[in-house]
Order: structure tokens, then sequence, then C-alpha cells
């Protein structure tokens, strides 16, 4: 220990220099008055999320209500925590169709990666960016189809356009990929 | 007659300093929030009352309405017994503190001093005894527990306050020197007439007081000194079992013993109730009372600083802590002792 060090050790200098920055934060915040906290208040006060934000997850439909999803199970297979669960079936009368009869999300177990929005050839599939999602059952967050189409309409109030090349009763892929509707903020 | 008069006024005394103690209490655990949030570009409490300010309230009474557990295979006894020990001193050291001037009234023909509960000629000795005990609280808590966290904080409670006990011991031995007394009344007394006359500018003490005001920090167990409640390493430490009133009752000893030693280091370094020029600027009752506002001034200087060290440092290792105990404050508190019995023997 060279004296410089014994000198600093008796005369707190470091502690001192510590104590100096924080008055000068109390004096800016209390006296000054021109610093401001950088916390919210969090239920009156929110955060603006990003674009990218990665929130629940949500059906969706084209403009004339028809559900985009086509039952392919792309998203099922992509899904690395097993979230997903579709079922998928032939639209009545029109063979060459399909559809998600019924459709799963066990969000419990949901890791907000965004693979199965990635994976979806439709752009069904969209992530939102609704977080508060705390639930005092955790059976409530299995969500049902129903629920997952309720979280589209919710946040995303443009519906995409049903391309008009496309046949009617032919399922097609990868048409309008990634063109997602913009989210509500 | 005459010890009647006497008991209601001292009764009357001592109601009016453990309201204002248990006012003080409420008041601080919103401060320290609040000026710790300050510090740290936060908000603090905002919900309950504006700013906050009725959050005290709202704590009580959670704590109060708190289920009250005693954990299986804990000693029940002892378990109980411990937040008494803990904030019974706490609250016995005011008895000796002078509030405000040294005056003297005469009520049916009984002498009453109304800023002072008892003046005992061994005041400080007294307040450091009691200051002892209080450490039992926290180690028969840890012990009473049954829980590795609540032993282990017991444990480094005991040797912290050993270790800090004795420095803070030394550290006022200059004061007592100077003052020729162990009574806290007259050590006040002595230092009146401006501040050139208190013991941390006239005395010199500098040395005593920074040593007192360290190891008082650590004696009542705060950061960054908290080993004993260690929240990081030890959950929290000797109070981890407890919950309801009964952790009221160590939140409370923890306290008041800030505002204890924040009046002791006042009195003993600051003057006391003297206020920082000769005299008093108001005339009659109202200069007594300005006394004890200068007294209030300084013991909320204390409190704050109290937060300013929590504010800025980390807790030390236990090792630091020990090292810099006795290798740190023992070699300075002794040679304040030596420098200030060797100058008064020169100067007298």
């Amino acid at each position: 220990m060279s004296v410089a060090d014994l000198v600093k050790t008796f005369t707190f200098y470091e502690i001192l220099v510590g104590m100096k920055a924080t008055i000068t934060v109390f004096i800016q915040r209390i006296i000054l008055r021109n610093r401001k906290a950088i916390t919210l208040q969090y239920p009156h006060e929110k955060r603006d999320l990003p674009g990218s934000y990665r929130g629940m997850i949500a059906l969706l439909k084209y403009d004339d209500g028809v559900e985009k999803c086509v039952g392919c199970d792309l998203c099922e297979a992509a899904c690395p925590s097993r979230v997903i669960t579709v079922i998928s079936a032939e639209v009545e009368g029109e063979p060459a169709k399909r559809y998600a009869k019924e459709y799963y999300m066990d969000m419990t177990r949901c890791l907000f990666c965004g693979l199965c929005v990635d994976a979806c050839p439709v752009d069904a599939l969209a992530m939102t960016k609704e977080y508060e999602w705390a639930r005092y059952n955790k059976r409530d967050l299995r969500l049902d189809k129903p629920q997952l189409l309720a979280l589209g309409d919710r946040n995303f109030p443009v519906r995409e356009k049903k391309l008009e090349f496309q046949h009617p009763n032919v399922a097609y892929f990868n048409i309008g990929h990634k063109n997602l509707p913009h989210k509500a903020s | 007659m005459d010890m009647l008069v006497f008991a209601g006024a001292s009764v009357a005394k001592i109601a009016v300093v453990m309201v204002t103690v248990l006012i003080t209490v409420a008041i601080l655990t919103l401060a320290e929030r609040k000026v710790l949030s300050w510090m740290q570009d936060r908000m603090g409490p905002m919900e309950v009352g504006p700013y906050g300010i009725l959050q005290p309230i709202a704590d009580g009474i959670k704590l109060f309405f708190k289920e009250d557990i005693i954990p299986a295979g804990a000693n029940w006894v002892l378990f109980s017994l411990a937040p008494i020990i803990s904030l019974i001193p706490a609250f016995i050291g005011f008895a000796v503190v002078p509030y405000g001037p040294n005056i003297e009234y005469e009520l049916y023909g009984v002498t009453i001093k109304p800023f002072i509960i008892s003046d005992i000629n061994i005041g400080i000795l007294y307040v450091l005894a009691f200051a002892s005990i209080g450490a039992y609280g926290v180690i028969l808590g840890g012990w009473a527990s049954n829980n590795k966290y609540s032993l282990l904080g017991g444990l480094r409670a005991a040797a912290q306050v050993i270790s800090y006990e004795l420095n803070v011991g030394l550290a006022i031995i200059g004061v007592l020197i100077l003052a020729g007394s162990l009574s806290l009344v007259t050590i006040a007394e002595k230092q009146a007439g401006g501040f050139w006359h208190w013991n941390l500018i006239g005395g010199l003490q500098i040395i005593g007081f920074v040593v007192y005001v360290i190891s008082s920090v650590a004696e009542t167990n705060r950061l960054p000194f908290d080993l004993p409640e260690a929240d990081s390493e030890l959950v929290a430490g000797w109070m981890t079992e407890y919950s309801g009133m009964r952790f009221a009752f160590f939140f409370m000893a923890e306290y008041a013993n800030m505002i204890l030693v924040s009046c002791i280091a006042s009195v003993l370094f600051l003057g006391g109730y003297h206020a920082p020029y000769p005299g008093t600027l108001l005339p009659g009752i109202l200069g007594y009372f300005e006394g004890v506002a200068w007294f209030t001034v300084k013991v909320y200087f204390f409190l704050f600083l109290f937060f300013w060290i929590r504010a800025t440092l980390p807790r030390l290792r236990y090792d630091q802590l020990m090292r810099f105990g006795w290798k740190v404050m023992l070699p300075l508190a002794l040679a304040n002792i030596v420098i200030t019995a060797i100058v008064v023997y020169v100067l007298r």
C-alpha cells in the first residue's frame, strides 16, 4: 500500500467522491428541478412499444371476414414450445380448400419467439402489442380460435384485402408473405 | 403530592417524546424511500395520497393486519421476546437526551425541567449499555427462528456489534475528555455560544465525529453495514421468519435506533440544542423552542446522512467490514483519544 493509498483510505476519498455523485443527482432533482425520473408510473403511464414488439399472438381475417388460416399446421411444426395445436378440416363442399376447425394456443408455454408468425404461409398469424395478460387461472391462458380471432380483430382494425387473382377454391401460399398489417399502437 | 406532580410531569414528557419518536419513525420510512428514489432517478411511493405521503399509514395497517406466523421448530418464547428486546432499548435511550435548554420551572413547589426527561450523570454510558442490549434482540431473534439464514444473520450481528460498539465507545471519549462529564446535559451545556464552541469545530473532534458516525451506521445495521440483514445473501437475515407486528417491532427498533444515534451525535458533536450563533434570536420562551428547532434540524441532518450513505455505498463484504472496523476505525479512534488527551493536558 503506497502512501497515497493510505491517505485515501483514512480520508475516505473514494466514499466522498461517490457521495458527491448522489447528492448532485438529489440537488438536480429537488432543488434545481432540471432532472426527471426515468421510471414511469406503470399502470397510469405506459411505455411506447416498438413496432416490432412481440406480444400476444392473434389470428387474422381478410377484409371480407373470412379467416386467413388454411389449416396447414406449419405453425404447429415451427413452434419450439409446442404451444399450438391445429385441427384442420376441409371446407364444406369445397374439397380443395382447408381451414383450421380448431386452433388452440397454450400461452402459458409461449416464449413469444415469433417463429409461428414467420412460418405462416398466408400471414394468418400476427403478434400484437398486448402484454397485460396476468390471469388468476392458468386455464384461462389456453386460448381457442374465437379468442385468437378476437385478439386479431381488436388489434388490427384494418384488415388485409384478399388478392384478386386468387381463385376462390384454391389455397395459395407465399403470396402475401411479410405483408402484415400495422399494429395498433 | 410532590412525587405525584413529578411523576405526572415525567409521564407527560415521556408521552410527548414517545409520540414524537413514533411519528418520526413513520416519517422516516417514507422519507427514506423518497430520498433514495430521488437520488436514484426514481419516484418512490406515489400511489397512496398525493405524492405517496400517506404510505406510512398504509404500511402500518398492512403490518398490523398481517398473519402472525411462528415457524415450526422455532423457540416461540425467544421468538416472541426478541422483537421486544430489540424495541425497548431503542426507545429507552431517549430518556437522557436533552431536547432543549436546561431550564427549570416551579410547578406546585416541584422543580421540573421541561426539555429533559432525566439528567443522570452517566447518561452516555446508559445509552451505550442499552444499545448493546438491543443487539441481543437481533441475535436471539436469529437463533430462535430455526432458520439457517436467520442464524447467520444473528451471528453476523453479534460480531459486527462487538466490533463497532467498541469504536463508538472510543470515538466519544475525546468529547468526554473535553466536557469532563458523562452527562449528555452537561456535554450540551458546555458547547454554548456559537458553532466555534461545538465539539466538532471548537474541540477539533473531527476524527471522533467521523468514527462515531460511521460506527453508528454499523451499529444500527444500516447500509453499507447491513450484513445481518443482507437481502441478497440471507433473504432478510435475522428477520427472515418474522412477519406482521413482530417484523414491525424490528423495523421500528431500527428506525428508533437511527434517531437515537442521530440525537447522540448532535448532542456530542454539534452542540445539541445550541444554535450556530451565540444566544438565541427569539426572546424568552420562544428562544427555548428555537433551541429545540435547532436540535431537530441537526437530528434530521444526521438522518439524511444515513439515507445519503445508503444511496451511495454498496454493502461491504464480511472481511472488509472486519478489516475496516479493526484496522481503520479503531486506530483512528485511539489516535483521537491520545491527541485530545495530550492537547487538553497541555492547554489546561
